[in-house]
């Protein structure tokens, strides 16, 4: 246990490990005293050449003297707030992914339309030589303008719209 | 659950009526609240009651901390206010012109700087805790020694600690702790009972 409660001063213990050793610090005196042994240490290597006397016993007896304290948990709230902006932030971020996709599909088609009528002059082609040609102006295609598709499958189909 | 989070967990037992859990955030921090306020109050036995109260004002004060920010530096905090209000009433200055806030006063390390007006008595005593921390510190085997430096001086994790020393977490851990009980061992005859315990 005294090895659970040196980890628990460092904050190095696992969250139902640290629950159990604050319910035994809270049942056996013994437990607190090294808790209280442990952090003048602590406070003596990492601070003083000089260090104050031990104030707890005077704080104990004060606080016999307070009223227990019973307040709502006040952290729940506090998690609940966060969690309704999360919830808040990720809505929002579906609505702009949604209205960006939108946007590009919108956009993008008489761009396409513009850029065909001006780059896809030659329609009296032969047919054998359909494939050439495209391979050819491939990069005056206006797919090129549309994120993520296949140069060929967008200029396929301008070609069929001008026949 | 990192040391800041224990903190929390403390605050949340105190909230739900344990007192025991908040005397154990006075344990840990009842030293370093002394040394802040000691730098605004000169006589040593009001810093001690300036400390007490401030420490009663935090517990008075629980319901309406929300863990937004630090459980030190909200009490730091407290310190303060109940310091320059201590003062206020005595009508006094404060011992100097700068303005600290409860973040500068948590990083405030340099012992040397700090005016610690004692008795004899508390002096004496308090030279020889230290002695027996540093004489104990030494006489560890390099080990022990070594990860609890790099635990308290250094304020390294265990997993750095380990990654440092080549060895497993979880032997960090148990060196840690064989270094606190050793020194703890040799402390124990002069600090006395729990009844009389000032140390």
């Amino acid at each position: 246990m005294k090895q659970e409660i040196s980890a628990l001063m460092d904050g190095e213990l696992f969250d139902d490990d640290a629950e159990e050793t604050l319910d035994e610090l809270k049942r056996n005196p013994d437990k607190h005293e090294e808790w209280q042994t442990y952090h003048l240490i602590s406070d003596v290597l990492r601070q003083s050449e000089n260090v104050h006397a031990n104030i707890s016993i005077n704080i104990h007896e004060r606080l016999q003297a307070e009223p227990t304290i019973l307040s709502p948990r006040t952290r729940a709230s506090h998690n609940a707030r966060w969690f309704a902006l999360s919830a808040a932030a990720s809505v929002m971020a579906l609505t702009l992914v949604a209205w960006l996709s939108v946007q590009v599909g919108t956009e993008t088609a008489p761009q396409i339309a513009m850029q065909q009528s001006n780059t896809v002059r030659p329609a009296n082609l032969p047919a054998n030589g359909l494939d050439d040609y495209l391979m050819a102006h491939q990069e005056l295609s206006p797919s090129l303008n549309v994120h993520g598709m296949p140069t060929y499958v967008s200029t396929v189909a301008s070609q069929q719209e001008d026949q | 659950m990192s040391e800041r989070e224990v903190d929390q967990q403390l605050v949340d037992r105190a909230q739900r009526g344990d007192k025991h859990a908040f005397e154990l955030l006075v344990a840990k921090y009842q030293r370093r609240l002394l040394r802040l306020i000691s730098r605004f109050v000169r006589d040593s036995v009001e810093v001690e009651d300036v400390t007490q109260e401030a420490f009663i004002k935090a517990y008075r004060a629980l319901p309406t901390f929300r863990g937004e920010s630090a459980f030190y530096t909200w009490l730091y905090r407290i310190g303060i206010n109940t310091a320059k209000n201590h003062l206020q009433a005595l009508k006094r200055r404060t011992p100097t012109t700068t303005i600290f806030d409860a973040e500068e006063s948590e990083g405030f390390e340099d012992a040397g700087l700090l005016h610690e007006v004692s008795t004899p008595e508390n002096e004496l005593m308090s030279k020889q805790v230290v002695n027996v921390v540093n004489s104990s510190l030494q006489e560890l085997p390099d080990d022990l020694r070594t990860a609890l430096t790099l635990r308290e001086i250094e304020e390294l994790s265990y997993e750095e600690i380990a990654a440092a020393m080549n060895c497993p977490v979880g032997t960090v851990r148990s060196r840690i702790f064989r270094a606190r009980e050793a020194i703890a061992t040799n402390l124990r005859p002069l600090l006395g009972t729990s009844k009389d315990k000032r140390w």
